[in-house]
């Protein structure tokens, strides 16, 4: 199992759906968990990826199969569930949701032995906290069967040797920061070390001397021209900036991580699932 | 006396669309035009914050962008970590010995950091907070990088639901009751019920049960005042005085993820006030022909044109989004803001904060 994870708007079912047809191409068979309606990870994989078995988790239908889990029926789970009380609380209460999706993905790996599973993590600000849920939970626990469901998940899924985990960045330095936070509280706090971290939308070198060669055009210019070599200065430095940003979060991410990251380009659209896959070949352990 | 209510702008979008930026520049343009204004970011973007010179720490703070922006500006980054303490206290005001007793619970203390519901809800009792101490004219709320990102628009209601409900009764005597053995009502109904509670105790623990009801006891003491900050949280974020805007930048993620939000808007009974498309210039900007014209040296001519086909594409894409949008959505205003290359992101906000002013009115009006 791979859980790829990372801010929203990182480009995670961009990478997620790449890894998958990879593993594909290279194997004959995967799957892509998606969490939500299914749109981003159809879009992602298009329709040439069909040895990628794409399954799409609902949060209420994962609640009712957590439920299934727990009591040993998903009709009496389903009454349980439907208890106007039991159902105001579960739309209030924290924790359920990502209790439910994670033995969701167990449930979806265990039926899957013959395939590697990909699951695109839902965005969240603390990647971490989904993953601490089980553990949390079967402290609280102590014993009963909602104890065995986090239990079992600690040991099959929230477990060195069970889950590889990609981490998703981008080439910032304040969102390598976090990042790398990220990667070390994995390892701290879930005992999980990640194996590769991406950097998505790596911008692209625009010829270095442009930027010098822009600024003596303009002082030899007059008038509109000059503007408008001013602007090509202004918007050129900024894109020399963004790349040089980049090469440095590139050089940080290695050093601090042990691992050189992965870089995907920048694109003015979005990338399909074929592409991403050729860039990303090399991820898969 | 009528409550004075600020107007308050819920900004949704899918992650990487320049969200947390457009609402930055649309409280920005809001105080420039008078309008004493608060900019809350839900999900904390420390690039933006550092900028901005904003604290992430659930204190609400002026920030001094520019001097046309006056006293006017103000922002909010709630910190997840400390948001949920600094709510409890808020809810727990003079009960500090219930208070003391939720924050030894060990249910409280599981789910205490960091899950993602507690948060949004934290940060929504802290904009409540906000309205209710500074003289505001108009609320930014930055959702979010989610679909799910309007979800929280409907918690507190959600969450004032459970506490005034019969739910509430029902779950505080069932902790009760299974602590103390099960009540001797006869019927089908009360069958049910014992059927239902035997497997809730079974499933969750007597510790876990213990916990509950102990929570929930210490809840009573301030049940009152905790759904009146959540109803007042309701009706700010779904009342007559909020408006839904929904950011999208020309990529295929950010246009389904628009019509998606653009359908979970219809669903909470609003209407989209309008879509902002960033990153969506109409045409070539009119220094690349000047440039062109100069004679440049051919590094500076491939430079322009890199950057000419990167924008002819996201022109394309825009307009296909737009159509597409407006197809589906008829009669919902859209603003098309440009890409704009600066050196730090605080340049980026005034930038666009000059070319979203003309459509201040269609945004926050």
């Amino acid at each position: 199992m791979v859980l790829i994870i990372g801010k929203g708007g990182v480009g995670k079912t961009t990478v997620a759906a790449g890894l998958a047809a990879a593993e594909a191409k290279r194997r004959g068979k995967a799957a892509l968990v998606e969490f939500g309606d299914g749109e981003a990870g159809r879009r992602a994989l298009g329709t040439k990826h069909r040895e990628v078995d794409h399954v799409v988790l609902e949060p209420q239908s994962a609640i009712t199969r957590l439920g299934g889990a727990v009591v040993g029926s998903d009709l009496l789970a389903r009454a349980v569930l439907e208890n106007f009380a039991i159902s105001r609380f579960l739309g209030a209460a924290p924790a359920v949701r990502e209790l439910a999706m994670l033995e969701n993905v167990r449930a979806v790996s265990a039926e899957r032995p013959d395939r590697r599973v990909f699951v695109d993590m839902p965005a969240t600000g603390h990647g971490v906290a989904w993953l601490r849920v089980p553990a949390q939970m079967r402290t609280l626990l102590g014993s009963g069967p909602l104890f065995d469901v986090t239990d079992r998940l600690c040991r099959e899924l929230v477990a060195p040797g069970r889950v590889s985990i990609v981490l998703c960045t981008l080439p910032e330095h304040l969102v390598i920061l976090e990042t790398l936070e990220l990667w070390q509280a994995m390892t701290r706090e879930v005992g999980l070390s990640p194996s590769r971290l991406v950097i998505n939308r790596f911008p692209p070198d625009l010829s270095p001397e442009a930027v010098a060669l822009a600024r003596r055009a303009s002082e030899r210019a007059e008038g509109e021209a000059r503007a408008a070599l001013d602007t090509l200065v202004v918007t050129l430095e900024a894109r020399a900036a963004a790349w040089a940003e980049a090469s440095a979060v590139q050089d940080r991410a290695a050093r601090e991580t042990g691992v050189p990251p992965l870089v995907l380009p920048q694109l003015p659209v979005d990338a399909d699932a074929s592409a991403a896959a050729s860039w990303l070949a090399g991820a898969l352990p | 006396m009528t409550e004075r209510r600020p107007r308050v702008i819920v900004c949704a979008g899918g992650g990487g669309v320049g969200k947390t930026t457009v609402s930055a520049a649309m409280a920005l343009a809001s105080a420039r035009a008078g309008v004493p204004t608060l900019v809350v970011t839900v999900d904390p973007a420390r690039r933006l914050a550092d900028a901005l010179g904003i604290t992430i720490d659930s204190e609400v703070r002026q920030i001094d962008v520019e001097p046309s922006a006056g006293d006017r500006l103000y922002a909010l980054m709630p910190d997840p970590k400390r948001a949920v303490r600094l709510c409890l206290d808020y809810v727990f005001e003079g009960e500090s010995a219930a208070r003391d007793r939720v924050l030894e619970n060990s249910l409280y203390l599981a789910l205490e950091d960091s899950i993602a519901g507690v948060h949004e809800l934290m940060s929504v009792v802290l904009i409540e907070r906000a309205v209710a101490t500074l003289p505001l004219g108009c609320v930014i709320v930055d959702t979010a990088p989610s679909r799910y990102a309007l979800d929280f628009v409907s918690y507190p209601g959600r969450l004032a639901t459970l506490l005034e409900g019969r739910a509430m009764a029902w779950l505080s005597g069932l902790a009760a009751r299974l602590v103390t053995g099960p009540a001797s009502a006869q019927g089908i109904l009360a069958w049910g019920r014992r059927r239902i509670e035997r497997v809730v105790s079974a499933a969750l623990g007597p510790r876990v049960i213990g916990d509950f009801a102990a929570i929930f006891a210490d809840l009573s003491h301030v049940r009152k005042r905790f759904s009146a900050i959540t109803r007042k949280a309701e009706a700010l974020l779904l009342g007559p005085s909020s408006r839904f805007v929904l950011v999208a930048a020309p990529t295929g993620a950010a246009r389904a993820d628009l019509n998606h939000l653009a359908r979970r808007v219809h669903q909470l009974g609003r209407a989209t006030s309008a879509v902002v498309l960033n990153r969506a210039d109409v045409g070539p900007p009119a220094w690349v022909e000047h440039v062109l014209a100069s004679d440049p040296t051919p590094p500076l001519v491939d430079a322009v044109r890199i950057i000419e086909v990167e924008r002819a594409a996201r022109t394309g894409a825009a307009n296909a989004a737009s159509a597409a949008f407006a197809r589906r959505w008829p009669g919902v205003p859209q603003v098309r803001l440009p890409a704009i290359a600066a050196a730090s992101p605080r340049e980026i906000v005034q930038r666009l904060a000059d070319a979203l002013a003309p459509s201040l009115g269609t945004l926050v009006g």
